[in-house]
């Protein structure tokens, strides 16, 4: 099960690093991330998929909204995943 | 929303270097003191200091910088501050960050960093600090530009203490130290950092509903509570409630532990009483605590029959393992006072956890004539009295401690809960010394942690904190030993100590006052002589080496699989 996650967050030094970081930390593989920098705030989108063990996508959203800088926290469950015909 | 305190403005229109502001910026938080050791790149720091307020503890490896900060802070309230250079500098902070990452500790380190032009090319003493500490930090700061420093430190010092309060790190290359800047603004306002959460009627309703018709309630706590400022809170709770509590390591002191009522630390070395009452309970409070493993044991079998609340100042930790029923995130010392906390009939559940807890109390009646530990700790932490502050190394001596000392407070108790950093004793002595120097401070260590920081005894020496410490000695890695006896066929891999220096002529070769005790009969004597000691002093404690921990949960059981001995 894939979850997209929209991340605004204000643009600092090694915003996106912490925050790919912080999803990794936390058990979960990055199956794809788009970065859209805007003025303002930035938008970091990321498809995760948890690795096994007791995760709930609601206890990683709020960990990423702890982060300095994050403005908001937004979810889309259930990504289709694509994959390969051969 | 915050509430900020009186604003101190402190404008400034003249010339200061990059060095100067950060000294500006300490003293303008309040800093009094800060932990550090020099070096190339903190050098023009380290230069404007010499002309501050600011009083600087010289310690002797920068882990113990870190270390003894933490401990500042834990007895303070204040950010902890320490200093260290780039390269190795830094890299010997990481362990003291992430020490005070996982106990929630605020702390602001400093770190200088090669020149600006420098950074990238592998210069000498060059490291990616920043990157290297992202997982162990709440937030890092690499300073570009020398003017940016008074809102950098404000902002480092706010995020530090707010919410749920961690660690923070500013790296500080050469040239933006000394670089002259005109700041002609004034300098941010310090802000308290004490959010204000709106409380959650509906919740605390549910909330209420649930202990008033729970028959075998616990009120489950831990550091959330030193965290949130909510000792008093809790106290309150559980006088009007009388609802049977326990303890993490980490919560240990929130309640007086000789309270009636207070069953004690849960866990793998928790006591049976308050092990069995959980695993009993139909309704859980979890107040400030996380559901930690050392705490539940096997997750799925962790108050397998209980409701739960869960109160805790992190909205991340509500739900993060084990689902609630009843969720509070916000200000845990402002929802424990909106709860009524009336109870249903429990009269007879109270009494059967107080039976328990007779039943099973900690015995101190070894045999032998050899100091038993954990009536050595006893004996202290009562002599010691309110003014007690124990700080502990990792081990057997930890879980003894927990086990078997009083505290009257959370300040009373500094250990390395999260992370478990061998080494931490010491150095969180000294800064719990110096941060209540009318406490009495003891340092209880293993003579496997020690050996992590011995060398600051020569910090205890140098500035003659009255530390006592306490190094029981049993000439092993004593919890491994544990383990490879009883979950790995006593096959005894690297576990004996046995050439151990002779830690009485060490810590004599240091400066300080040393004594050595291996038998019961002279255990009055010597506590009587660690307590009235005036400067620093090492009392030796030989003891079995066969001495194990108990009780135990084994890895991966439950908490009613308790092993004794």
């Amino acid at each position: 099960m894939t979850t997209q996650i929209d991340v605004d967050f204000l643009p600092a030094e090694g915003a996106v690093v912490r925050l790919i970081g912080l999803v990794e930390r936390r058990g979960y593989e990055l199956d794809a991330m788009n970065y859209v920098p805007a003025p303002g705030t930035h938008r970091l989108s990321m498809v995760v998929r948890p690795r096994p063990g007791p995760r709930r996508i609601e206890t990683l959203k709020a960990q990423i909204a702890r982060l300095y800088g994050v403005t908001s926290v937004s979810e889309m469950s259930a990504v289709p995943r694509l994959e390969a015909a051969s | 929303m915050t509430a900020a305190s009186p604003a101190t403005l402190n404008s400034r229109t003249d010339a200061r270097s990059g060095a100067q502001l950060v000294i500006d910026a300490l003293e303008h938080e309040g800093v009094r003191r800060v932990f550090g050791y020099p070096g190339g790149a903190i050098m023009p720091v380290y230069d404007a200091l010499t002309a501050s307020s600011l009083k600087h503890i010289l310690v002797r490896h920068e882990q113990a910088a870190a270390l003894a900060a933490d401990a500042w802070a834990r007895v303070t309230g204040e950010p902890g501050v320490c200093l260290a250079t780039s390269g190795p500098g830094a890299t010997n902070l990481v362990t003291g960050l992430a020490n005070a990452f996982m106990d929630c500790v605020p702390m602001v380190a400093i770190t200088g960093q090669v020149a600006s032009p420098l950074m990238g090319t592998d210069a000498f003493q060059e490291i990616d600090t920043f990157g290297i500490t992202l997982p162990v930090v709440k937030h890092s700061w690499l300073v570009r530009d020398a003017a940016d420093i008074p809102d950098i430190f404000a902002e480092a010092f706010r995020f530090a203490r707010s919410g749920r309060p961690g660690p923070v790190l500013i790296d500080l290359p050469k040239d933006v130290t000394q670089a002259n800047v005109t700041v002609p603004r004034a300098l941010a306002c310090r802000t308290a950092a004490r959010a204000v959460f709106p409380l959650d009627a509906k919740a605390l309703a549910a909330a209420d509903r649930l202990i008033a018709s729970a028959r075998r309630p616990v009120l489950y706590f831990g550091g959330g509570i030193a965290l949130g400022q909510a000792e008093g809170a809790l106290r309150a709770f559980f006088q009007r409630s009388r609802i049977p509590a326990v303890a993490t390591l980490k919560g240990l002191g929130a309640l007086p532990t000789d309270w009636p009522g207070f069953l004690g630390m849960l866990g793998m070395h928790g006591t049976r009483a308050a092990n069995t009452a959980v695993n009993d309970c139909d309704l859980l409070i979890c107040v400030g605590a996380r559901f930690d493993d050392r705490a539940t044991g096997r997750l799925d079998s962790f108050a397998a029959n209980a409701r739960v609340i869960h109160i805790d100042g992190d909205a991340a930790e509500i739900s993060k393992l084990r689902k609630a029923d009843v969720a509070l995130a916000g200000d845990v010392s402002a929802i424990l006072s909106a709860l009524s906390g009336e109870t249903g009939e429990i009269e007879g559940w109270r009494r059967t956890c107080a039976e328990n807890a007779e039943r099973w109390a900690f015995r101190y009646d070894a045999p032998g004539s050899g100091v038993y530990a954990p009536a050595l700790l006893k004996q202290i932490s009562a002599a010691a009295g309110d003014s007690f502050i124990a700080t502990c190394d990792v081990g057997q001596h930890q879980m003894w401690v927990a086990q078997h000392c009083r505290f009257s407070r959370p300040q009373a108790h500094l250990t390395s809960a999260g992370l478990g950093t061998m080494g931490y004793g010491l150095p969180a002595g000294i800064g719990a010394a110096l941060a209540e120097p009318d406490a009495t401070v003891v340092t209880i260590s293993g003579d496997g942690s020690i050996m992590m920081n011995i060398q600051e005894l020569a910090t205890l020496r140098r500035y003659r904190i009255p530390l006592k410490i306490v190094l029981i000695d049993n000439a092993q890695l004593g919890m491994v030993r544990q383990w490879q006896e009883l979950f790995y066929e006593e096959n005894f891999s690297e576990v004996d100590l046995w050439d151990n220096p002779d830690f009485a002529e060490l810590a004599r070769a240091f400066g300080i006052e040393a004594f050595t005790l291996d038998r019961r009969a002279d255990v009055p004597g010597a506590v009587e002589r660690l307590l009235s000691t005036r400067g620093p002093v090492l009392c030796h404690v030989r003891i079995d080496p066969r001495e194990n921990v108990w009780p135990l949960v084994p890895p991966g059981k439950s908490n009613s699989d308790m092993m004794e001995a």
